[in-house]
């Protein structure tokens, strides 16, 4: 090649540097320490930890929740998709589905396990109002329940994208050639959705086999793996080689399910041209989908409503009476609120980074004319931060940078963050910028511009919206992420998320459900601005 | 005048071209013509500098030019799906060069191109709400605003509709008359390709099949490949257009 593309090679470099000192270094670190014992390197680690008597039932528990709650999730958001894509429904119904749906995101899953125990506790809001309590929150139920609002929103969103991407005129088609009604939706909407089912499964029963949240309110006696594996580093008695151990196994399941996910991408169906049909009329499908959907939204809002609930009350459940005393208290309370503060820091500086890195490494992979060998290295480093459970990154973080002056800073937990959630905004911000015309730097620098010249005047200003939308999504995770900050904030560095969970031990329940509100005001005040953004400069486009 | 010597290319041991020799002279209007497939692209793009030669070297205005980067030959294209900048108007699109190099158009040259090309009502528009053969015009205004040494066409036509077709025909016949500017245009249609240009290289398999003035092609085609591809492609559309309209002047002389 005449063009010597210095820039993205620079670029490249500097991304690879980052994941290999934030990702490789660490988790290589983990893994052998995982082998170290007293008697030097062996296996005896894994003995110890495999035989020991609480870890096979807490990998069956875990094995066994995930499993269940990642069905229950895929069949509640295909009926969501369902609803929102196949019906004839009135357009504002279908908007508000798919904005409740998604709600829970932004949310840290800790703060599930609380809502559900104010929802269905003995004294419990829902509990109270159904008379009864409708099943016993600690334990398989109340973790199915919290993995299944953790999931919803994800497994809702890959669906219905797909769904979006399927061409509906094979539905008229099925019909003419004499297709049975049963028929004609499992060959044109099951068959296609297969692949994409099967890998919402998938990733549920990762998301929900990784969480740490969720377990750390309402797993009770019912130990999973994530517990096992946060008292192990952080319990009454530590064992850090123990810990190793138990990560590294954590890492078994959540690498199967990638490779699972790879493989399940053959099965996706896809469509040369997607054209839309006017649905048959069908009052009973209509009906019974918008009873369902409307169901599924209330429950998931009625356990929400708790966190409205409890903390403008005095004293839940015996004084209820309205105040805001508790709000004034948390705002008051300079430990409290500077922590709100730290969240904020540590989002918006996370999002910048983050934006940064996934732009360098996307033009690396989708704009220049590096070797293809050069490009699966970063393709590479996405699937990886996309098997890496935050748990598993948290702790190999804690074993290679105690002690160093990294320990204890903001730029630690930013960075791990930025690792963390690589992959998806990566995949978003390389998706749109091989979409763009291939022959804009060609073509500019013809007119005499140099590379940056071009990014910053030609491919910048076409990438706006994903620009935001990977703001978003990395600002709305540094803010709800527990899992693998909790091993890595110090109490200086503490956030919100890791505040909540030191409030659990206390019992400070008001603030919890005050500073899970600042989360979600915050999120969606986040997402509100930066939807108006897109909205100014983008017009009324469809996306 | 540009000459092309021995040029070689080839990507993963696979030959896309093979001894290339050519000449164009100043002012001239010349196709490359072949199937897909055949190295034409390839051979748009070393004459560019976007793609490194293998072997051979290429020449113009006696300087050997072979080894020149890209941006300083020269030369400027317009790709076949345009490449404009959708997030400048029109008019910001055609005086994008103007940014980097300040002196290259006066802005009287500027304001005759853009009226040479018919786009002054466009001037604000979005690049999306323009039609196909508008947006042709616009990215023809911005690579002529840079005074191309040479200027690269590729698949010009392909995109269009008939009517327009001919339209923007004549616009490049006219800009290459009018500034005496060597023009190269890739395409794969005979049709264009003969009417269009001063002369017509084929190209297949890598090699060039045949070079010279459409009249030389259609009289004298020097091998199979030329009679059977390019000749018979025409004769059958002549045949086609003959037959039509010779049946509306025997049913017009029915009527009279």
């Amino acid at each position: 090649m005449i063009r010597k593309e210095k820039e993205i090679k620079v670029i490249y470099t500097l991304v690879l540097a980052i994941f290999a000192v934030f990702l490789a270094v660490p988790v290589l670190r983990l893994l052998t320490e995982s082998f170290v014992g007293e008697s030097g390197i062996s296996i005896a680690n894994y003995v110890e930890v495999v035989a020991g008597k609480g870890f096979l039932t807490a990998l069956g528990n875990s094995v066994k929740v995930s499993l269940a709650s990642a069905l229950c999730s895929t069949v509640l958001a295909f009926l969501l998709a369902y609803t929102v894509q196949y019906t004839n429904l009135h357009k504002n119904f279908k908007k508000v589905i798919r904005t409740l749906a998604v709600l829970p995101m932004l949310l840290p899953t800790i703060t599930y396990g609380f809502a559900i125990i104010y929802s269905f506790g003995k004294q419990g809001l829902l509990t109270r109002l159904l008379g009864g309590q409708p099943f016993e929150i600690y334990g398989f139920w109340g973790l199915m329940f919290g993995y299944v609002i953790y999931t919803l929103p994800i497994s809702f969103m890959l669906i219905l994208n797909t769904m979006g991407f399927i061409d509906k005129k094979f539905m008229v088609v099925s019909r003419v050639m004499g297709d049975h009604a049963f028929r004609t939706f499992w060959q044109t909407i099951i068959r296609p959705l297969a692949g994409t089912l099967a890998a919402s499964l998938v990733q549920c029963f990762f998301l929900c086999f990784t969480d740490y949240g969720i377990p750390a309110s309402v797993g009770g006696q019912y130990d999973v793996v994530a517990t096992v594996l946060y008292n192990e580093m952080l319990g009454s008695v530590p064992n850090f080689q123990r810990g190793a151990v138990v990560a590294m196994m954590m890492l078994v399941p959540s690498i199967l399910s990638i490779a699972l996910l790879k493989f399940l991408e053959r099965y996706n169906v896809r469509y040369n041209k997607i054209s839309e049909i006017e649905f048959k009329k069908n009052y009973v499908r209509d009906g019974a989908c918008a009873v369902a959907s409307t169901l599924i939204i209330l429950t998931v809002l009625a356990i929400f409503a708790v966190i409205f609930v409890v903390p403008f009350v005095e004293e839940w459940p015996y004084k209820t009476n309205f105040t805001l005393e508790h709000l004034m208290d948390v705002l008051n309370d300079q430990s409290l609120f500077g922590v709100y503060k730290n969240s904020i820091f540590v989002a918006v500086c996370t999002a910048f980074l983050g934006l940064f890195v996934t732009y360098g490494a996307a033009l690396a992979t989708a704009r220049s004319k590096m070797g293809e060998k050069f490009k699966a290295v970063i393709d590479g480093i996405a699937l990886v931060t996309n098997t890496i459970p935050g748990m598993v990154i948290g702790i190999a973080f804690m074993f290679i940078f105690s002690g160093t002056p990294l320990q204890n800073t903001f730029l630690l937990i930013i960075v791990c963050n930025v690792v963390h959630f690589f992959s998806t905004p990566y995949l978003m911000m390389k998706n749109s910028l091989s979409k763009l015309n291939n022959s804009w730097e060609t073509t500019a620098s013809l007119m005499g511009d140099t590379w940056i010249k071009t990014i910053v005047r030609i491919v910048t200003p076409n990438m706006f919206s994903t620009i935001l939308e990977v703001f978003s999504y990395y600002f709305i995770n540094a803010m709800v992420t527990v899992s693998a900050v909790i091993f890595i904030a110090g109490a200086r560095t503490m956030v919100i998320t890791t505040k909540i969970k030191e409030l659990q031990y206390y019992t400070k329940f008001n603030e919890v459900f005050v500073l899970s509100l600042f989360i979600l005001a915050t999120n969606l005040a986040v997402k509100g601005v930066l939807g108006i953004m897109d909205y100014k400069r983008n017009g009324k486009k469809e996306k | 005048m540009l000459e092309l010597k021995h040029v070689k290319k080839s990507y993963d041991n696979v030959t896309i071209l093979n001894d290339i020799n050519l000449k164009i002279e100043d002012g001239e209007i010349v196709s490359i013509l072949g199937p897909s497939g055949c190295g034409k692209t390839t051979l748009l793009n070393l004459i560019l500098g976007l793609t490194q030669v293998d072997e051979g070297e290429i020449i113009f205005g006696g300087e050997d030019i072979t080894n020149v980067p890209m941006e300083k030959r020269g030369f400027n294209i317009v790709f076949q799906d345009y490449a404009l900048f959708p997030n400048l108007n029109v008019y910001k699109n055609i005086t994008y060069g103007l940014r980097n190099r300040p002196d290259i158009s006066t802005k009287q040259e500027v304001e005759d191109m853009i009226d040479l090309l018919g786009l002054r009502e466009h001037l604000n528009k979005k690049i999306e709400q323009l039609s196909g053969g508008q947006k042709q015009r616009v990215a023809l205004a911005r690579t002529m605003v840079m005074k191309p040494k040479i200027l690269l066409l590729d698949e010009p036509l392909s995109a269009l509709d008939g009517v327009i077709k001919e339209s923007i025909k004549e616009k490049i016949k006219e800009i290459a008359r009018d500034f005496h500017l060597t023009t190269i245009i890739v395409t794969h249609d005979p049709e264009e390709a003969l009417t269009l240009s001063d002369k017509v290289m084929i190209v297949n398999h890598g090699t060039i099949s045949q070079y010279g003035a459409p009249e030389e092609i259609i009289t004298a085609p020097q091998n199979n490949f030329v009679k059977e591809f390019i000749l018979n492609q025409l004769q059958i559309k002549r045949n086609n257009i003959f037959a039509l309209f010779h049946q509306d002047f025997t049913k017009e002389a029915q009527a009279v």
